[in-house]
């Protein structure tokens, strides 16, 4: 027995490598390549009556989904994306470098600060949010109170509701690469830029910034791939009115039961993941 | 050190921002007003409330033992899968292979979740229990081999399991006796970020959960949709105190960096 699971742990022969990663292997196999490509053949397929399925193939469903009823959840999903990132990187790079240069013994502090959030389950805190947004919410009912505004502001259910929403949820997804690629920066060239007789802004901009360019890489395909599929803010913050991408796919599944068409859209979606990872690729080789 | 603390402020509002929703929960779970934002004075009833209501609690109790399942699983199957990428030497395909490992990782959840939906109904499969664990511990498998294998890379790097073979151990001593308590704090910092991805997961839950399976996201869930009532917000901070004190949990067992090549 001992001497067979030597055998396993000393993997000198790949039997063994490809033992110990069987089950990786089985769940890999099982719960993320199978399904997926059931969904790219499903994605080709006709929806019969009452949700069944019909192995007439065809392009129809992509076809659908780029249809003038579907093209602008498309196009709205790709533009929230688009903002998302742009906000989380242009509000999420400053406090990456504090972090890194200036926050000296509150670093630690503030990374596990920053985690909690990044843990915490996005639920509860749309749901807060509905409270701190809402018509009767804390901020209407305290402009009312102190005489600002006479009628509350509808914020929820707006696209700006939409934005904040998905900045709020995605911006540690930014910071930590950011971070991540900031502290990597050598000090000493930073310094060797400021003996040269560069401007703390100069020295920026020509230095540390370059030097940070894997981690804004990083972190707009971190917020923006997910981000693509994020099904949750619109169906808590933002409603049927601006249906994205990922509420449309589900829809498709739990509501309509058409699921060639719900595979199709998910086939898009899986191929803006693999597009984003392949551009990654040849980023990081060039 | 003017510009400094510019940005100081700048950070703190923005952690304001990340923490506002949280905090506002919190206050608003001790209010005593039935309509959420005016404060109408301090109570614990919606505590009492919830720890009596037997739907909330019962779902409460399904995400524990869903989150413990999927944890133990992803920890098992991570520790053995860095194991092989560690020790083991590079066999074909191994890039592709780690690239696929952290897929879950990225793949948006919605695919993820109709994906095994799917596959499982149409493969016949009765959704239950135990397919919804299985899912759970595929999104959590690459934050416990991420843990684990950064360990055992140091571990590697300071040679002990050769320094035990080489007095007389086999594989195996070698294994029991020295990587794994060397790698148990991983192991538990893995599992512990496990629990809580799976804690606190509500799309995959929400595709994969056949009728019946109720876990406190979905509960949660359920009741912002159809029907708000106070109860909702303790509960969101029994939420939110869980996740708070598995961060703190994992602060305390993670590894630094400087600290493997003390041993």
């Amino acid at each position: 027995m001992s001497r067979a699971l030597s055998w396993l742990l000393g993997g000198r022969t790949p039997l063994a490598t490809h033992l110990l990663l069987a089950p990786a292997s089985f769940w890999l196999l099982f719960l993320l390549v199978i399904p997926a490509l059931g969904l790219i053949v499903l994605s080709f397929a006709t929806n019969g009556p009452y949700g069944t399925i019909v192995w007439e193939f065809g392009f129809h469903n992509y076809a659908r989904a780029f249809d003038p009823k579907y093209l602008p959840v498309l196009l709205r999903t790709f533009a929230f994306a688009a903002a998302t990132t742009v906000l989380c990187l242009l509000i999420g790079y400053p406090v990456a470098y504090y972090l890194s240069f200036r926050a000296g013994r509150w670093r630690n502090i503030m990374l596990v600060g920053l985690m909690v959030p990044f843990w915490s389950s996005c639920l509860v805190a749309y749901y807060s949010w509905m409270i701190v947004l809402g018509k009767e919410g804390l901020i209407n009912a305290n402009l009312i109170r102190f005489g600002f505004l006479s009628e509350p502001i509808g914020f929820l259910y707006t696209p700006f509701a939409i934005l904040l929403g998905l900045v709020y949820f995605y911006l540690p997804f930014a910071v930590l690469p950011l971070y991540a690629s900031l502290d990597k920066v050598p000090r000493s060239v930073v310094e060797a830029a400021y003996d040269l007789g560069a401007g703390r802004w100069t020295a920026f901009r020509k230095v540390t910034l370059p030097l940070s360019l894997p981690g804004v890489v990083a972190a707009c395909l971190l917020t923006f791939i997910p981000c693509l599929g994020d099904f949750l803010t619109v169906e808590i913050l933002g409603g049927p009115r601006y249906y994205l991408l990922g509420n449309l796919i589900s829809n498709q599944f739990m509501m309509a039961q058409d699921w060639p068409f719900g595979s199709a859209l998910t086939s898009l979606l899986l191929a803006g993941l693999v597009g984003g990872l392949w551009l990654y690729q040849r980023w990081e080789k060039a | 050190m003017k510009k400094s603390r510019g940005m100081g402020l700048y950070c703190a509002g923005v952690f304001g921002f990340l923490y506002l929703p949280l905090a506002v929960m919190f206050v608003f779970s001790f209010n005593d007003a039935r309509r959420n934002v005016v404060w109408k004075g301090f109570t614990l009833k919606w505590y009492s409330a919830l720890f009596q209501n037997t739907d909330m609690m019962a779902a409460m109790l399904t995400s524990v033992e869903l989150a413990l399942s999927a944890a133990a699983i992803a920890a098992v199957i991570g520790m053995l899968a860095s194991y092989a990428m560690v020790k083991h030497k590079p066999f074909r395909g191994r890039s592709a292979y780690d690239a696929l490992l952290s897929v879950p990782l990225m793949m948006p959840e919605v695919a993820l979740g109709v994906g095994i939906l799917t596959f499982l109904v149409r493969a016949g499969y009765e959704l239950d229990f135990f397919a919804l664990a299985c899912s759970h511990a595929l999104i959590c498998l690459p934050y416990t081999i991420a843990a684990v294998r950064a360990r055992l890379i140091s571990l590697q790097e300071s040679s002990l399991e050769d320094a035990a073979m080489d007095l007389g151990a086999t594989e195996w001593q070698a294994f029991v006796k020295v990587t794994l308590p060397l790698a148990r704090p991983a192991i538990i910092s893995g599992a512990l970020l496990s629990f809580t991805v799976s804690f606190q997961d509500f799309v995959t839950s929400f595709f994969v959960a056949g009728i019946g399976i109720v876990t406190m996201p979905i509960k949660i869930y359920s009741m912002i949709k159809f029907g708000v009532s106070p109860e909702i917000n303790a509960l969101s901070v029994c939420l939110l105190l869980a996740t708070f004190t598995l961060i703190a949990l994992n602060a305390a067992f993670a590894v630094r960096p400087d600290e493997a090549s003390r041993h």
